[in-house]
């Protein structure tokens, strides 16, 4: 048991480090924000860790909190202009960003080392603390779906000008779902950084992008449990066997389009979905049983 | 105190989908809007609530002026709506539709929803009373827990004005409320929306059958074209050569 | 010196507008963001060059690599599109999808090249420039600058002599209305699928001739390039990818001439972020602004 855990330790940190990249692109979608913004905030996040670390010194656990107070601020800075876009065009907006902020880690190279990254960050950052660190945001996440935010989120997402005649203020919950987005993202572009020694800008590019998009739509938009699920099967479906690794982007191809089609809301939401669904087909609820609600 | 609309215009390429409309609904009185199709009376009521800009004229709640808030602001003034073509979260329960109309009550902090503190919980079992009392008014209580796009039209209807009573309006834009159900149901809503004014809440009530209109409201205005083209008690409108033409479409 | 520099933009730019024309048309009729057409694009140079080094000659390349994105196109909707369409919201399922869709499309590309960058054999296109107005033109360019001008040229005569034109654009904006009146939407879906997928074949052999440079993942700055057209030049107007897919071309021709290396990229895409903060349906687009919660 314990060799097993050794043998697959670089794969658990990895899908630690993809389910907090999950969770912060998540929580957009989840509030109807079509922002990819994701990516970029994780760069901007790893590279101020890596150099508060290296230049000064600091340690993660104060490198860590700060990126993800950076993360947070950039949230809210970019959520005042795409607060006046929408769909597709928040999407390329926040792509463009994404790309500035490549384009800017290659072009400052006196701070961030340019097209070579920079190397010998301190390694800080165990399993352990990362497993800490999903945990700390899960529970926020769930707190937050458990009360009046999550169900705004969720009405935002289906329908936002309902969700504005009942007097809910829909720019105020977009620039939160973007703050928490940013500073998740923060969070773990710092993590990132305490833990792989050396970080590039071509990492965080479009292919990364794309596989946490994916991560949240296979697993699901609206449970905290989706974007896990989705980290989860991204890292680990490919390890299984040798011919699955060398083809992972193939499989993880398949996996979303086959998802999209037959399973639109995700892995986890579907099931709950079909749970519900056969539930309340079987019985006519009585009112009173309140434990069972869902929120 | 009442919501006051005054010489509101609109033009979409020329066309004036509203012309110099004015009306007014006091506190606890149903006013009646009827027209035939195509009179413009659902653009009537996007102007008012902030989802269509107005060209010209004002709207007001209770002296306060609305005419360039958004959806938001109208809303927060006291003015809640239905849809024509009903609008749930098709996606959530009966309930979680109910719910959200009561979000804007809660008074925990973020900080307590954040942290998952007893304040969000409580206020969160709170709304789930609330919310199952009002669904119970509207006589909807077994459906609870059910997906919302998985019910009857007229069920959804009664969500839809569950959800919009959720907010306490001062005011409240019912869009063809009725449709959809039958004559049994529609009663049902008769004594409903008099329960509604009774507390105060005055009601502008869309539509275009007039039976059900002269049921219920003490005034009636009547949209044809974009323009009220007379208003009045039901016996007046009844009597209006202007209402006859309009609706035999001469 | 500066005529040359914007001669050469001009004919990158005119293969910014074939990629972006094809994305636009797809965008513009459907509604469908194909984030797939990328890697569309570097099939065509992948099967314009084994077609190539299979012996046969470069127009036959030219066709074959056309042909095949068509069709691929075509399917890629058939298998990935179509089952969307009347689903809730298929806009983002759609664009869901397409990322799979590139994503499998670029692993086969990596496992067939090992991950290695292909070049075409030398000397399948003169390089020897010959000179005009003092500006030193290479035979290829040339070829790109005229092929550009051909195929827009097509594209408009079909668009706007042609029946099916006419059906494609009168889908374009009111699907609905357009079926009412007996347009067959299967049939325009062939078509534009077929066309776009054709153009970025057509831009991916004509790029790979030019940087003679081919690999898996050369797709993906077209892709962003094509993003910036499209803003640029308004979603779904043909029109302004061709003014807007010139003008980056130019732009970026001359900011790697007159800046330091590596601020292009920052230039292309703050500009790409601006335009569409000020005008967010590009500056060859309507007006209207997309936000939909405000009063309109």
């Amino acid at each position: 048991m314990i060799n097993f855990f050794y043998a697959y330790q670089p794969l658990i940190d990895f899908f630690l480090l993809n389910a907090g990249f999950a969770l912060s692109q998540y929580i957009v979608l989840r509030a109807g924000v079509f922002s990819i913004a994701t990516v970029g905030i994780v760069s901007i996040g790893a590279y101020s860790a890596a150099i508060v670390m290296k230049s000064l010194g600091l340690s993660i656990w104060i490198a860590a909190p700060f990126s993800a107070l950076v993360g947070l601020a950039v949230g809210l800075l970019l959520s005042v202009p795409l607060a006046r876009l929408r769909g597709p065009y928040q999407a390329i907006a926040t792509l463009a960003f994404v790309q500035i902020v490549a384009a800017v880690a290659l072009y400052a190279e006196p701070l961030t080392g340019g097209a070579l990254g920079m190397n010998d960050i301190p390694k800080q950052v165990s399993t352990l603390g990362l497993v800490f660190a999903l945990a700390f945001v899960l529970y926020i996440l769930g707190s937050l779906s458990r009360s009046r935010i999550g169900a705004i989120f969720d009405a935002l997402r289906q329908d936002e000008a309902v969700a504005g005649s009942l007097g809910i203020s829909i720019s105020f919950h977009h620039a939160l779902a973007f703050a928490l987005s940013g500073a998740i993202a923060g969070l773990f572009g710092a993590l990132q950084a305490g833990y792989i020694y050396s970080i590039e800008p071509h990492q965080y590019g479009f292919v990364m992008l794309t596989m946490t998009l994916a991560a949240v739509i296979l697993g699901g938009r609206r449970s905290i449990w989706g974007p896990v699920v989705g980290a989860a099967i991204m890292t680990f479906l490919p390890e299984i066997a040798r011919p699955l690794a060398e083809n992972r982007l193939l499989l993880n191809g398949l996996l979303l389009v086959v998802v999209i089609i037959f399973l639109p809301r995700g892995v986890v939401d579907g099931l709950i979905a079909l749970v519900r669904r056969r539930r309340t087909s079987a019985v006519t609820w009585p009112a009173e049983s309140s434990k069972e609600v869902r929120t | 105190m009442s919501l006051t609309v005054s010489g509101v215009s609109r033009s979409f390429g020329g066309v004036e989908a509203a012309q110099d409309v004015s009306l007014q609904v006091d506190p606890g009185r149903i006013v009646g809007l009827i027209g035939p199709n195509g009179a413009g009376k659902t653009t009537l009521v996007n102007l008012i609530t902030g989802v269509l800009r107005i060209d010209r004229g004002t709207v007001s709640v209770d002296g306060e002026d609305v005419t360039a808030k958004t959806i938001v602001g109208v809303a927060r003034a006291g003015v809640s709506r239905t849809f024509q073509n009903v609008r749930l979260l098709t996606d959530s329960t009966v309930l979680e539709n109910v719910t959200l109309g009561l979000a804007q009550q809660e008074h925990s902090s973020f900080l307590d929803c954040m942290l998952g503190l007893p304040a969000a919980q409580r206020d969160r079992r709170a709304v789930r009373d609330k919310a199952m009392q009002i669904l119970a008014d509207v006589g909807m209580v077994e459906y609870a827990h059910r997906i919302a796009s998985g019910l009857a039209y007229g069920h959804q209807r009664r969500v839809e004005i569950a959800r919009a009573i959720a907010v306490k309006p001062k005011y409240i834009l019912l869009d063809e409320p009725v449709a959809g159900m039958n004559d049994v149901e529609a009663g049902e809503m008769i004594q409903l929306f008099k329960s509604f004014a009774e507390r105060g809440i005055g009601i502008l009530l869309i539509e275009h059958n007039m039976r059900f209109v002269n049921a219920l409201c003490e005034q009636i205005y009547v949209l044809n074209t974009g323009r009220i083209i007379a208003d009045g008690t039901p016996a007046e409108i009844s009597q209006s050569p202007d209402v006859i033409a309009a609706y035999l479409g001469t | 010196m500066l005529a040359q520099q914007l001669f050469n933009g001009l004919v990158l730019g005119a293969v910014y507008a074939l990629f972006a024309l094809g994305f636009n048309l797809v965008f513009g009729v459907h509604k469908i963001m194909n984030l797939a057409h990328g890697a569309i694009f570097m099939v065509g140079a992948f099967v314009g060059l084994y077609s190539v080094t299979l012996g046969l000659p470069l127009w036959a390349a030219f066709l074959i690599a056309m042909v095949f994105t068509g069709l691929l196109s075509v399917m890629i909707d058939f298998v990935a599109f179509r089952p969307l369409r009347k689903t809730g919201d298929a806009e983002f399922a759609m664009l869901i999808a397409s990322i799979g869709v590139e994503m499998i499309l670029v692993n086969l590309a990596l496992r067939a090249s090992d991950a290695r960058t292909l070049r075409f054999p030398f000397g399948i296109v003169p390089v020897e420039p010959f000179f005009l107005f003092g500006m030193r033109i290479t035979p290829l360019q040339f070829v790109i600058a005229a092929v550009a001008v051909l195929c827009v040229t097509l594209l408009a005569f079909y668009l706007y002599r042609t029946s099916f034109g006419r059906q494609v654009r009168a889908v374009s904006s009111n699907e609905r209305a357009a079926m009412l009146l007996g347009v067959e939407p299967r049939m325009i879906y062939l078509q534009t699928f077929f066309i776009s997928g054709l153009l970025a074949g057509l831009a991916g052999v004509l790029i790979g001739l030019a940087f003679n440079s081919i690999n898996f993942s050369m797709g993906e700055p077209y892709l962003l390039r094509g993003f910036v057209v499209l803003i640029l030049g308004g979603l779904g107007s043909l029109r302004g990818a061709v003014v807007a897919g010139l003008a980056l071309g130019i732009i970026q021709t001359l900011s790697v001439a007159y800046f330091p290396t590596g601020l292009t990229d920052i230039i292309v895409y703050s500009l790409l972020f601006a335009v569409l903060l000020v005008r967010p349906n590009g500056l060859f687009g309507d007006a209207v602004s997309d936000a939909r919660v405000a009063r309109r």
